[in-house]
């Protein structure tokens, strides 16, 4: 494979053993967040122990699929070929509503109608067999 | 500030820069060879006096250790070195491990050397490597995420919540620009306006193509000795580092604590309580410019002017000559050269040729105090370095 089929090709995830249950989570059709037992922090990116207290008593819940979006910004020039046909797009910040915030991009509408504040809702958009991302979509 | 701190105890006593710009034909070891040639000839010492090398990787450069393959490329075997990696905060973190390094005795002649080249010399597989390697694989690459994207980010929450304009923005390409005129070897010298800056195209929403960094090849070196040392050496004018900070907040955008308040407001705290001034007391300074929001944002958390009022701050002349804090006085990333972790040290070459008195007609005149602030990774890393003259120990 030489470098510019690889750079054609979209970068997936490799789902690792802190984020498999994640991974498999959205191939389900819901996102998972990891609650903690112990403080009640809630995270999205998936870790063996809480970020705030440290403890390994977490599960997972499945989000609302609620949120909205903190901030945004419409990439014309994509970084690299694999991205090129999709300009523009939205590239949002999502507040959850349960807390955590994620990194995601506008799906169902026009980059240009999204707004600050804008509430949006999940969308599980399946990639491949083993790979569905969280993207979000107006509410 | 206290005694036992590192202010005043180290001087930059060498200063050396490579061509910049487009330099083809230049392997990222030559540009940092090619610059610790120049400091050492500015220091007036030999290869021979380093004991100590401090760099940062180089995409076009297919070395893991830099710093090492440098000593053996410019034949010198350092018993202190290493490879720092703190994306764009690199730099500033030369200066201050460099200083830490020699006030605790482990070297004492430190050589702080980086360089690439982005513009001419990156394979295509480097080239990949450089647009994605610095974001998660998981959780960022698979939606197509640059990492001016992240920055855009910032910004963009920034115009949202204190009405900073796309016009303000676009005035730091445009006083960047007039500094980088009065700078022999600066790469982009053409001057522009705000409209040009608003009509170059869209980068990734609010930032234009203007509105970013350039992409250039270049190095630059460094020499630090204890302020003892450059007694003894004779050192015409040695500037002396008063205080370091740094601050990492966060890996990932989405994990940045606030969009609007970074990491600089802390390294720049601890910096002007170990130098024992204050932002006011600056007289000059490098402000990281990646792009042009990035430099609104850091005014306010360096302390030049109060939140929010960054963009009003740069519209008003408070950022060039005749105003409050003169900064990035050779044309900064914006348009005196950003050949990547590097970029920075063009700012401390800047600051520090300001301190000696040496800009000529770009003199920002009786400056004796300056800071560099250093950054990267969409505000992940933060790293502050404030320098003076002999007169403000
Ligand atoms: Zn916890």
């Amino acid at each position: 494979m030489t470098a510019t089929d690889d750079a054609r090709r979209k970068p997936l995830p490799t789902p690792d053993a802190d984020s498999a249950a994640l991974w498999r989570g959205l191939r389900d059709g819901v996102l998972l967040l990891q609650h903690c037992g112990d403080c009640r922090h809630v995270q999205y990116y998936q870790q063996g122990m809480c970020r705030q207290c440290g403890s390994e008593n977490l599960s997972h819940r499945a989000a609302s699929g609620r949120g909205r979006v903190h901030s945004f910004s419409v990439v014309h020039r994509a970084p690299g070929p694999a991205f090129k046909d999709d300009t523009p797009y939205a590239v949002l910040l999502v507040d959850l509503e349960e807390g955590p915030r994620m990194v995601s991009t506008y799906t169902g509408g026009k980059p240009e109608d999204v707004t600050f504040d804008m509430d949006v809702v999940l969308v599980c958009e399946r990639i491949d067999d083993t790979t569905t991302l969280p993207r979000f979509r107006r509410a | 500030m206290s005694d036992s701190t590192l202010r005043g105890k180290v001087a930059v006593i060498g200063i050396g820069l490579s061509p910049v710009g487009k330099v083809p034909g230049r392997s990222p070891l030559w540009l940092a060879a090619d610059a610790a040639k120049k400091a050492l000839a500015d220091a007036g010492l030999e290869k021979s006096d380093l004991d100590g090398v401090l760099s940062c990787h180089a995409f076009a450069s297919p070395f893991h250790r830099f710093s090492v393959a440098f000593s053996e490329y410019f034949g010198i075997q350092p018993t202190f070195s290493n490879t720092l990696q703190v994306s764009g905060a690199t730099a500033a973190t030369m200066f201050n491990i460099g200083a830490a390094a020699i006030h605790g005795g482990l070297a004492k002649v430190v050589l702080a050397v980086a360089s690439d080249s982005l513009m001419t010399g990156l394979t295509p597989d480097l080239a990949l490597r450089s647009l994605t390697e610095s974001r998660d694989q998981q959780y960022e690459m698979p939606f197509g995420i640059p990492v001016a994207n992240t920055f855009a980010m910032t910004a963009h929450r920034h115009m949202k919540e204190f009405g900073t304009t796309a016009e303000q923005l676009a005035e730091v390409a445009v006083v960047q620009r007039r500094h980088a005129a009065r700078t022999p070897g600066a790469q982009q010298t053409t001057p522009i306006t705000v409209d040009d800056v608003l009509n170059s195209g869209w980068v990734t929403t609010p930032y234009h193509k203007l509105d970013c960094s350039l992409i250039s090849d270049g190095g630059a070196a460094f020499i630090l000795t204890s302020a003892e040392h450059a007694r003894e050496l004779g050192i015409a004018k040695p500037i002396y580092i008063l205080g370091g900070g740094e601050c990492y907040t966060h890996e990932h955008i989405f994990l940045m604590p606030s969009l609007t308040t970074t990491g600089a407001v802390t390294s720049s705290r601890m910096a002007y309580e170990m130098a024992g001034y204050g932002p006011k007391d600056m007289h000059v300074a490098g402000v990281y410019d990646c792009f042009t929001g990035t430099v609104i944002m850091m005014l306010e958390d360096l302390g030049f002017c109060p939140k929010g009022e960054g963009g009003r701050f740069v519209a008003d002349g408070q950022m060039t000559y005749g105003g409050q804090i003169p900064s990035n006085t050779h044309g900064g990333l914006l348009s005196f050269a950003h050949s990547g972790m590097p970029g920075s040290l063009f700012h401390f070459h800047e600051v520090i040729a300001q301190l000696r008195g040496q800009c000529g007609e770009r003199q920002v005149r009786g400056a004796e105090l300056g800071l560099v602030h250093s950054l990267g990774a969409g505000f992940a890393t933060n790293a502050t370095t404030i320098l003076g003259t002999e007169n403000t120990l």
